[in-house]
């Protein structure tokens, strides 16, 4: 049982790591938890549906536009919802980013629900599992798996070796002393919104053939990829996608094991386990550092 | 160079600054002195484009700055080293001095700014490559001065530079900030260490309650214990 539980793991986990990549993003340049991220990946996945399912467009392009749109959508709410409220309190934020949950799961329902279905779209590759040592996977397991090491080493560059990585994270530490030198930190925002909504949405596109998509989802993956930043430290890049993996075995590992019910609950073990003995998480360095 | 006229600053519903009136000229250092809430931090806040004012000129080379981005103030050529300096302390040395040049794009005079910085402040240069977050307070005060002088600035606005800072750190940093005023930086030296501004400025406005009490000149303001009594609280 074991390496079907480990290759399920995995799967889930590189979901949560790759939702918990944009949240990271966006805490990052911002310093804010996005508390709508889980309704952009589900409205990022809606996209592609309707793209494939109705206007017929291959994957890929269904990807790439639904990538596009998702940013657009990212952008459109920073303009909105988080500029004028700029300089308001964190709090206030906080209360921001759950309202527009909220607006953005009544789209979800409006377009996509109502119906009580569980919607999904083709995989990008043939369908039948291949074997490993007798363990079967999925082809776009293995892409997903793909996809969510992609997206760490490309952000991972993106902060480390890039002007714009640079300033985004300029941004994070010190926005009073970004504006000083000069940074446009509004325009800052407006782009870490957007690119964080991107990455839900690809996320979403990518892991929409393996799991069906409905317009509550996003609330319970935003639960999930919550507790795999605050496992692998709120602010690290490599922190979410160790603790997204992490989270996601922990789940499937407790629910083999141990009983199915700890699967709903095993994120929120993670949170409160680590909020107790290890606050700053695994890779934690942004915690406490915001000026 | 640089021209206020009746600058008024709000809070709210609380007025911080009151027909502030001052003009800092070419090349000069000009101190701006006061005890704590008298609105020092307040004008430099105004003038970067931190806070908006309600009322007043802010003129720099005879281009109006009020209500401008803070981008703007930095594009004119006037930058602030702020209070308690504010480096990104996750970044290295480097990428602090590099993004103080963010409104900059020509990379060879970049890097020669940075060249100038490293020669100006020399433990910088042996230290580029640590957090700024690491460093003491007085080389974190060298990153954000150096950080200032990456936009090429005419005009740098600093508040407080001794802060915090211990007596042979502050000795440096008032060689350092006369260094670069004899380079043809103009200075506005908000400072409430009496020695340090006497050092440095050649005139003085002293501020009390929001508003301009009186201007004096470095020397006298070294040597006059009653406006040191009365308007420094000391």
């Amino acid at each position: 049982m074991l390496p079907f539980l480990l290759t399920s793991g995995l799967t889930t986990g590189a979901l949560y790591a790759m939702v918990a990549i944009g949240l990271v993003l966006v805490y990052r340049s911002t310093g804010h938890i996005n508390f709508s991220h889980g309704e952009l990946f589900m409205l990022g996945g809606f996209f592609a549906y309707s793209l494939i399912m109705f206007a017929g467009l291959p994957y890929v392009v269904a990807l790439f536009l639904a990538v596009i749109l998702s940013f657009l959508l990212g952008v459109i709410s920073d303009r909105l919802v988080y500029r004028p409220l700029i300089k308001a309190p964190g709090l206030t934020m906080v209360l921001a980013t759950v309202g527009f949950s909220y607006l953005l799961k009544g789209i979800g329902r409006y377009f996509w629900g109502g119906k009580g279905e569980y919607l999904s779209i083709p995989a990008i590759v043939d369908p039948a599992p291949i074997f490993i040592n007798d363990i079967p996977i999925l082809p776009q397991q293995l892409i997903v798996l793909g996809a969510a090491v992609a997206f760490m080493v490309a952000f991972a560059l993106f902060f480390s070796r890039t002007k714009a990585g640079k300033i985004m994270q300029a941004t994070s530490e010190n926005p009073t002393a970004s504006y000083l030198v000069g940074i446009r930190v509004e325009n800052v925002y407006t782009w870490t919104w957007g690119v964080g909504a991107a990455v839900a949405g690809a996320a979403a596109v990518l892991m929409t053939p393996l799991t069906l998509i409905t317009p509550d989802i996003g609330a319970t993956l935003l639960i999930k990829a919550f507790a795999a930043t605050i496992l692998g430290g709120l602010g690290s890049m490599t922190g979410a996608v160790v603790g997204g993996f992490a989270v996601g075995l922990i789940e499937q590992l407790a629910s083999g094991y141990i009983d199915t019910s700890l699967q709903e609950i095993a994120a929120f073990l993670v949170i409160m386990v680590v909020l107790v003995f290890r606050p700053a998480g695994l890779f934690g360095v942004y915690g406490q550092r915001r000026a | 160079m640089l021209t206020v006229k009746n600058l008024n600053v709000w809070y709210g519903p609380t007025e911080v600054v009151r027909d502030v009136t001052f003009e800092v000229p070419a090349g000069r250092i000009i101190g701006l002195m006061g005890g704590n809430g008298a609105g020092k931090s307040t004008i430099l806040k105004a003038l970067s484009g931190l806070v908006v004012p309600r009322g007043g000129i802010i003129e720099f080379d005879g281009k109006s700055l009020v209500g401008r981005h803070p981008r703007d103030v930095v594009e004119a050529g006037m930058v602030q080293v702020p209070q308690g300096r504010f480096v990104w302390p996750g970044m290295s040395v480097r990428d602090n001095l590099e993004l103080g040049a963010v409104t900059r794009t020509d990379k060879a005079e970049i890097r020669r700014t940075i060249d100038e910085v490293m020669t100006l402040f020399p433990t910088l240069s042996r230290k580029s490559g640590d957090r700024a977050g690491q460093l003491s307070g007085g080389e974190q005060q060298m990153v954000a001065v150096g950080r200032a002088m990456m936009s090429k600035p005419r005009l740098m606005m600093m508040d407080e530079p001794s802060a915090g800072l211990s007596p042979k750190v502050v000795e440096e940093m008032v060689a350092a900030i006369a260094a670069l005023n004899r380079g043809g930086l103009s200075i506005l030296l908000v400072e409430q260490n009496v020695g340090v501004a006497a050092a440095l400025a050649e005139e003085a406005h002293i501020l009390a309650n929001g508003e301009l009490s009186f201007t004096t000149t470095g020397r006298q303001l070294a040597t006059d214990p009653q406006v040191i009594r009365s308007y420094l609280g000391r």
